[in-house]
């Protein structure tokens, strides 16, 4: 479970503070499809990094699973995010120089404890899954937006997280390819039980998700 | 960690060359320089060699540069005490002695049917030539039985044989005539640089005895001794040898290696210079490799935001940048050295240049070391990028 009390963060630009989120209040639960909805600048992205816990709160308490995560050295955070958090970004972000299997198997490079799984074995599950395994050793900018979403997604997926962020994950695809990546997503939250934060602002995609959360200026509201 | 540096750097080729391409003209130069120091000094120990490294002198007078004997073969000078055919028995039973050489030494003038010339007269035995390291050029030289024989055969010093013949080698098998008598050219020797040698006559000691050498005594005698550990021993028994016949200040037992010693001093400091100079590239390579890691970092960015939110520490980025500066240093170092190898074996054809384990283990050290201190900055920047930023960076 996430649970964020009364979350800020701010910027200095300059002297000049800017708040990108404020006074943010919500609980997600486990096994949860939620989107987080709202236009861009307003906060969203911001929202979701204090919850991967790429950025620190400035006010209030972020705390995921009943421990409170706000005070946390770096290396308890990359931790807490090599093994709990999974990340989807808009542009894909695959290391151009690793290929498709080395890409996946990233999060494990980093992981301090020995693994309960074979990461190979492992990678190639997903890679067969997913519908890529021929993919397996090419670079990223030999396969398509699509595929490389797929491998993102595996790359997210490898240390078995309990939550998956997703930002923005249909930005750069078409509607059909967006949509059977959306129905991949939609797969891992009911056959993994994996909780599932998508953000986006597009409507469309939003509704497809269990429950909405409304952003605007930095502040959640009832209503987009 | 390294094994992920080395693919890393598999990935860009050209700009892993050029940055270790610094390191590796820095440590190039230093090894050169320290290879071409210790040739400088090989070469001119060799020189000291040919002389005799392990020669052990004995002069008439009180010493070096006093009393009736100077460094080098003083001509005319001979005063004081002079040596016998006793003595060179008596020194013959030192142990660890290859050689003794009695040695006769004046001037005398030198005559062919068509030149007639100045020069040195010795009076030596068939050792010296073994003692001093001596070439021929054309010829032999003589033996034990001649000089057992008093043969009146000569070998003849470049210099002289090139002025009295119209090629030095054309001497040999020519009679030329000296102090009345004479004497058959069986060899010519190659020049040594040396004045005097070059400009010498060199016959059988024996063969003086008479009317050359009526008192059948010797101005010095030269002693070779088996090796440098033998030599302090030799000079003491020498000098207890003689001191049962003669007053202290009547001889003096003196070693090549007293030079030797100062030329390594000397030697010590001009490599010190070298490397100090050769320091000053490396020194600028390993600057070039912090400028390339500085720009790599800006370059990476993104990669440094991905690794993070997947859950690499500062700790992971800052290594993984610190080892890709250290491989790479030491890349460039290795290929420095391998050059460097390939260059002394070249010149090693004609000049004893040659590359020590302590430039070896001092080089690697260095450019590790440079790795280190020009890795440190850009690694802990990239380690400090703050993850939202970097992976937003495009």
């Amino acid at each position: 479970m996430i649970k964020l009390q009364d979350v800020c963060k701010s910027y200095f630009l300059g002297d000049e503070e800017v708040k990108a989120v404020c006074h943010i209040s919500l609980e997600i639960k486990n096994k949860e499809y939620v989107s987080i909805l709202g236009s861009s600048g307003c906060g969203k992205s911001t929202l979701m990094y204090l919850i991967g816990l790429l950025e620190r709160p400035t006010a209030g308490k972020i705390s995921l699973e009943g421990q409170d995560v706000s005070s946390l050295s770096d290396e308890e955070l990359s931790k807490f995010r090599n093994h709990h958090v999974g990340f989807v970004f808009q542009s894909f972000n695959l290391l151009a120089r690793y290929s498709v299997i080395e890409n996946i198997l990233l999060p494990t490079k980093y992981a301090k404890e020995n693994l309960d799984f074979n990461p190979v074995e492992r990678a190639e599950e997903f890679l067969k899954k997913f519908g890529i395994y021929e993919r397996r050793n090419f670079f990223p900018n030999k396969i398509s937006g699509g595929q490389q979403q797929r491998v993102a997604i595996a790359r997210a997926l490898i240390m078995n997280p309990k939550v998956i962020l997703a930002d923005e994950p249909t930005g750069n695809l078409d509607t059909k390819t967006g949509n059977e990546i959306l129905d991949l997503l939609e797969n891992l939250n009911k056959e993994f039980g994996v909780t599932i934060i998508l953000v986006t602002h597009e409507k469309d995609v939003a509704r497809r998700t269990k429950r909405q959360i409304y952003m605007r200026d930095g502040q959640m509201v009832d209503k987009y | 960690m390294i094994k992920t540096a080395i693919s890393d750097f598999k990935r860009s080729k050209v700009r892993t060359f050029l940055t270790a391409l610094g390191i590796t003209i820095g440590v190039l130069s230093v090894v050169m320089l320290i290879a071409l120091g210790l040739g400088l000094k090989n070469y001119l120990k060799e020189q000291f060699e040919n002389l005799g490294a392990n020669l052990v002198m004995i002069l008439p007078g009180s010493g070096f540069g006093g009393g009736g004997g100077s460094g080098s073969f003083g001509a005319g000078l001979v005063t004081g005490t002079k040596f016998d055919e006793a003595d060179i028995a008596s020194l013959r039973r030192i142990p660890n002695l290859k050689y003794t050489v009695p040695l006769y030494f004046s001037s005398t003038l030198i005559e062919t049917e068509k030149e007639k010339k100045g020069g040195y007269l010795m009076g030596v035995n068939e050792e010296h030539f073994e003692l001093m390291n001596a070439k021929l050029i054309k010829g032999e030289v003589f033996s034990k039985s001649e000089v057992q024989a008093r043969a009146k055969v000569a070998v003849l010093g470049y210099t002289l044989a090139d002025d009295l013949f119209d090629q030095a080698e054309d001497g040999v098998g020519k009679i030329i005539r000296f102090e009345n008598s004479r004497f058959k050219v069986i060899g010519v020797l190659e020049k040594t640089g040396d004045r005097e040698q070059d400009t010498s006559v060199i016959i059988p000691y024996k063969t003086t005895f008479g009317a050359i050498n009526p008192d059948k005594t010797f101005w010095a005698i030269y002693m070779g001794v088996e090796s440098e550990n033998d030599v302090p021993d030799v000079k003491k028994k020498a000098e207890e040898i003689l001191l049962k016949k003669y007053d202290k200040e009547d001889f003096s037992v003196t070693e090549q290696s007293e030079l030797l010693s100062t030329v390594n001093q000397i030697f010590n400091i001009v490599n010190g210079v070298l490397v100090a100079i050769g320091s000053i590239s490396l020194l600028v390579g390993g600057i070039g490799i912090m400028n390339i890691m500085y720009a790599t970092v800006n370059e990476r960015t993104k990669e440094v935001g991905i690794r993070r939110a997947v859950g690499a520490t500062e700790k992971d980025i800052l290594k993984q940048f610190m080892v890709e500066a250290v491989v790479l240093s030491l890349l460039g170092g290795l290929i420095g050295l391998i050059l460097a190898s390939l260059m002394v074996l070249v010149i090693r054809i004609f000049f004893p240049a040659s590359i020590s384990l302590f430039a070896v283990i001092i080089t690697l050290a260095i450019s590790s070391g440079i790795g280190i201190f020009f890795g440190v900055f850009p690694a802990r920047r990239a380690a400090k990028l703050p993850p939202i930023e970097a992976i937003r960076y495009e």
